[in-house]
């Protein structure tokens, strides 16, 4: 009974973490239709730098500090590459970004090397037991501030001025634009947001279960892809219940290997894209997606 | 457009091709074949005045502290074995080509360098070295890989040092019922590495298993699996009474950490890929020195064996605050062992590739005074049945130390004699 009630909880923590990634690519691609390839490479640098300067600065800190630098690096990419092309070229902006990935991703990999970097967070390997299970405390804290940021990410979309731009501009752009909301702005804003989750998806991504902070961490990102599709690109609560079916799938399917011998080894690799591919059969604009309606 | 493009892309891909023949067949023109001035047969990778040798590492990908330790140590031996007077009065150089642990780059690298190359004192990754490994033994390039999976076996040119992964599971499995308490009935988990690494080990284990009727649960992981929560779960929910571990350090980390928090106190073992000395400065490190033990082919570098610890002072001297770990030891046996072959060939008067392969291949007994000797007289075989038993210690030098000396899994032999049938 332990045993399944530690996969589940592993599940929602693992979903929980991939949930802020999955949140930072709905988020780009409401405000620019841009499917943003570095987003891996952005985590893998809020994770450096925090790894680099919690010695110095101490856990929080250095957090703040990298996920303050990871969003101005994002908006950056936003502010200097993306803005001067036609922003109707989606393809081409998309295309954009796998070379913002690479180029980041060299530079960092080569930084990084073989080292296995230590985020210094407070938790480090303690752990509380209720009822014969063990949680480690890394993971009660991402769940914990996972929901939080969510939370205060979705009001921001449903509260404030730039929620409702946001949403206005993923709607209609050209509809947004004249009557006068500030497209550049809105979405040099959505990259930054999005930075500053994938800095701090990282801490949990490598945190206690696992050892520490490696240059492949950003592929990990990639997990989440299938989340934020699943919940169709454009719904933030979709990305989230994606990603939490994402992770408990993961987690089961890993944790009942044995049982599943029958699909072959090695099945929890492709079990995420098996279910984003079963959703996508059954509702093909994802969990929670608009419906797109063209008019011929 | 399509069907104007795809002739144009067709005839410029059969151009490409052509050309790429042509390259072929003027690299394997042997133009420097012939007999020095000393009486000694040479031919591709020795002149008059050297001897051309090349390393394909990684310095830039997953294995790059690996790649540093390893390309310094040859380095150092190269320095020392020209500074003795280097082989039939020629000085060896090591051409030394970075492939990031990309099998693409490492395969252009081999084609830049093999024309020259006479031997390569190290090849870093499994892949990298199946994706070469008929055209080194068609080129007969004698080779020393940084891998140590069964199916590199049986190639006259390619020689994997000490024992496979496949034998170090047994050995493994041997030291657990030896040592820790594992018996007939019990159950152990394996997990491992997707694809030949991982494969040969879980096959040893499964052997070993078998004679010692246990009960084995694979757990089939991934390079990117870095927490192993769901299967230290699963592990545990299984009852397992011991963990075997091929995979890379991270996740050897991961497992003791998760088991350690999850109340699973069972020993764990895994083979010499799977462990670093940096592992030591990770939250894991205390689960680590409590349940860890490592299999290995080389001694601990704490070693009292005196080619050992003068191989260590030499280092320190010539790399001072450097990294001092497993793949020095590693790199600088095979460049030793490589250094005899040399001179054999040498004294035999023939340094050509096919002279210095008849050279190694002919030694029952290879030692370079780091070691259990090593035989290579049968390429099929594995150089060495030995192999030892470390555990972690964060103040030894080099992350380990020893427990049990090197000695041979008993079933070992027998396990070779069966996957010969």
């Amino acid at each position: 009974m332990s045993t399944a009630f530690d996969i589940l909880l592993n599940g929602v923590a693992l979903g929980s973490v991939y949930a802020l990634v999955a949140l930072g690519f709905v988020i780009i691609f409401k405000a620019s239709g841009v499917m943003n390839f570095a987003h891996g490479s952005l985590l893998l640098l809020g994770g450096y730098l925090t790894a680099v300067l919690h010695e110095r600065l101490g856990f929080y800190a250095a957090l703040a500090l990298a996920v303050l630098a990871t969003a101005l690096v994002a908006g950056a990419v936003d502010l200097i590459l993306l803005r001067r092309l036609d922003p109707h070229a989606t393809h081409v902006l998309t295309i954009l970004t796998i070379g913002v990935d690479i180029a980041l991703m060299t530079d960092l990999t080569r930084r990084i090397g073989g080292d296995l970097l230590s985020l210094g967070d407070p938790w480090g390997g303690s752990v509380s037991t209720f009822g014969g299970s063990t949680v480690p405390h890394t993971r009660i804290a991402s769940i914990v501030v996972s929901l939080l940021v969510i939370g205060a990410v979705f009001a921001a979309f449903r509260f404030t001025a730039w929620g409702l731009s946001l949403r206005a501009a993923a709607e209609d752009r050209e509809a947004a634009a004249l009557m006068g909301i500030r497209l550049h702005r809105i979405r040099t804003l959505a990259w930054c947001l999005a930075g500053a989750l994938a800095a701090l998806a990282a801490v949990f991504l490598v945190a206690f279960p696992a050892p520490g902070l490696e240059r492949t961490t950003g592929e990990i990102a990639l997990k989440a892809f299938p989340a934020a599709i699943l919940g169709g690109m454009t719904s933030p609560p979709g990305a989230l219940l994606g990603s939490l079916l994402i992770g408990v799938t993961e987690a089961l399917v890993a944790g009942y290997e044995a049982e599943l011998s029958a699909l072959g080894g090695g099945f929890g690799d492709v079990a995420p894209y098996a279910v984003m591919l079963l959703v996508l059969l059954a509702r093909p604009n994802g969990l929670l997606g608009e419906k797109e309606a063209i008019r011929v | 457009m399509n069907r104007i493009g795809r002739p144009a892309a067709a005839v410029a891909a059969l151009a490409a091709l052509a050309l790429l023949g042509s390259g072929c067949s003027s690299k394997s023109e042997d133009a420097s074949a012939g007999t020095g001035s000393d009486g000694v047969k040479t031919g591709r990778g020795v002149t008059e005045k050297t001897v051309q040798l090349s390393a394909l590492t990684d310095l830039t990908g997953p294995y790059a502290t690996l790649g540093k330790s390893i390309v310094q140590a040859q380095k150092l031996w190269a320095d020392e074995f020209n500074k003795a007077g280097g082989v039939c009065g020629r000085e060896v150089r090591i051409e030394v080509k970075d492939h990031g642990y990309d099998v693409q780059k490492a395969v252009s690298a081999y084609a830049e360098v093999s024309p020259d190359t006479l031997a390569m004192p190290q090849v870093i990754g499994s892949p990298m070295v199946a994706a070469l490994l008929d055209e080194v033994e068609g080129d007969k390039i004698l080779t020393f890989p940084q891998a140590w999976s069964a199916d590199l076996l049986g190639k006259d040119a390619v020689q994997v040092l000490g024992t496979t992964y496949d034998l170090d599971m047994i050995r493994a499995v041997d030291f657990l019922t030896r040592e820790q308490g594992v018996k007939k009935g019990d159950t152990i988990g394996h997990v491992y590495f997707d694809g030949d690494y991982g494969a040969n080990a879980l096959e040893g284990t499964r052997h070993a298993a078998q004679k010692a009727g246990l009960k084995v649960v694979p757990k089939k992981i991934k390079a990117t699996d870095t927490d192993l929560s769901a299967q230290v779960t699963a592990l545990r929910g299984e009852k397992v009474d011991a963990i075997l571990i091929s995979a890379g350090p991270t996740q050897t980390a991961s497992l003791v950490g998760v088991a350690a928090a999850q109340g699973l106190q069972v020993p764990v073992v895994t083979s010499a890929p799977g462990y670093a000395p940096q592992l030591m400065d990770t939250p894991a490190a205390p689960a680590l020195e409590k349940t860890l033990h490592v299999v290995s082919a080389i001694p601990e570098l704490g070693s009292d064996l005196d080619g050992v610890r003068k191989m260590v002072k030499a280092y320190q001297k010539r790399f001072p605050g450097e990294l001092v770990d497993s793949g020095v030891l590693s790199g600088y046996n095979a460049a030793v062992l490589l250094g005899q072959d040399l001179e054999a060939a040498c004294e035999a008067k023939d340094l050509t590739r096919e002279g210095l392969i008849k050279a190694h291949r002919d030694r029952a007994a290879g030692d370079a005074g780091l070691g259990a000797p090593q035989d290579f007289t049968d390429a099929s075989q594995p150089a060495s049945l030995s192999a030892y038993i470390h555990r972690p210690d964060k103040a030894a030098l080099g992350g380990t130390v020893l427990v049990e000396d090197a000695r041979k899994a008993p079933g070992a032999q027998e396990y070779l004699d069966s996957a010969g049938e």
